[in-house]
């Protein structure tokens, strides 16, 4: 059963947040669970001289993603998010070790569609430091 | 760094002919870039909740990030991530949850290609993107997941 009342739910509040420290043992970790050890997440020697990201390796985007994911299992008080539920992102900015990332859900809207109360939102997900790592909008249904 | 990823996870199919081997103006909407299956074990989700700091609840859900781990696979064993392609955004619907011993069955294919055009200092630029869907379904054939996944593709392309 949803955390939020959806009756209750305001247009321009804040749902709950949730977030995730990510160092190169947690990349490495998550590489070893799905198998993708591209260098650019895991290299940490050979990306010391790869400008683009400024001598760093980066996370897997699907790491980028996850407290949102996370934060909408929550407030849905489900382990998987409930049928009909969607997010639609874009990746912004990279993820770095010693990022701290954290969801950011707004509500923009309240709607109703075959039967389901949704709450539309803004969605970010920042680190700690305000820059935006990704943006886009989800569409969570109230069980 | 050590790999200790286990490849035998991962049970790919699809035609021989894969996404390196086209050009921009072979890709078409449809277009089969095969897919893979695997069964979920406890073991494997006990591992993702010890990463993401969840306590294991010793249950049958399987925690929503794993849809990820698992789309990851497939899509490498099946060279959808094409070298120097840049991950552009995802649109993710959600059905059916996944449980653990479920058997997973995940297809890809071509959804969309598309040319944007920017102008800038009176110079006129063109970037491709390439979307592949990724539709998961569990042993009794219900919708898990569909993922629309987007590219930048790789300037050799452009």
């Amino acid at each position: 059963m949803s955390t939020i009342d959806f009756t209750s739910a305001i247009i321009g509040g804040t749902l709950p947040s949730k977030s995730i420290a990510v160092s190169q043992q947690f990349i490495n970790e998550y590489a070893d669970i799905c198998g993708d050890y591209n260098p650019l997440h895991v290299d940490v020697e050979g990306m010391k001289s790869n400008t683009m990201f400024g001598g760093s390796t980066i996370a897997h985007g699907t790491i980028n993603v996850e407290p949102v994911l996370q934060a909408i299992c929550d407030i849905q008080g489900l382990q998987w998010p409930a049928a009909g539920t969607r997010v639609d992102l874009q990746f912004r900015a990279p993820v770095k070790p010693g990022f701290t990332i954290l969801s950011n859900l707004v509500v923009k809207e309240k709607k109703t569609d075959g039967g389901k109360n949704i709450l539309v939102c803004d969605m970010k997900i920042q680190n700690k430091d305000g820059g935006d790592c990704v943006m886009g909008t989800a569409e969570i249904v109230c069980a | 760094m050590e790999q200790k990823f286990n490849t035998s996870l991962v049970s790919g199919f699809g035609p021989a002919k894969m996404l390196p081997d086209l050009k921009f103006a072979e890709m078409e909407a449809g277009f089969d870039c095969g897919g893979g299956t695997y069964k979920i074990t406890a073991e494997e989700v006990a591992k993702f909740a010890a990463l993401m700091g969840d306590s294991n609840k010793g249950d049958v859900s399987v925690p929503i990030g794993m849809i990820y781990i698992f789309g990851l696979r497939i899509c490498w064993d099946r060279k959808v991530f094409l070298d120097g392609a840049v991950r552009a955004g995802d649109k993710i619907v959600f059905f059916k949850p996944a449980k653990i011993g479920d058997t997973i069955t995940t297809k890809l294919s071509i959804a969309d290609k598309k040319e944007v055009k920017k102008e800038k200092d009176g110079q006129v630029r063109i970037s491709k993107f390439l979307s592949v869907d990724m539709n998961a379904t569990n042993q009794a054939g219900d919708k898990i997941v569909n993922i629309q996944m987007s590219f930048l593709l790789p300037k050799t392309m452009q």
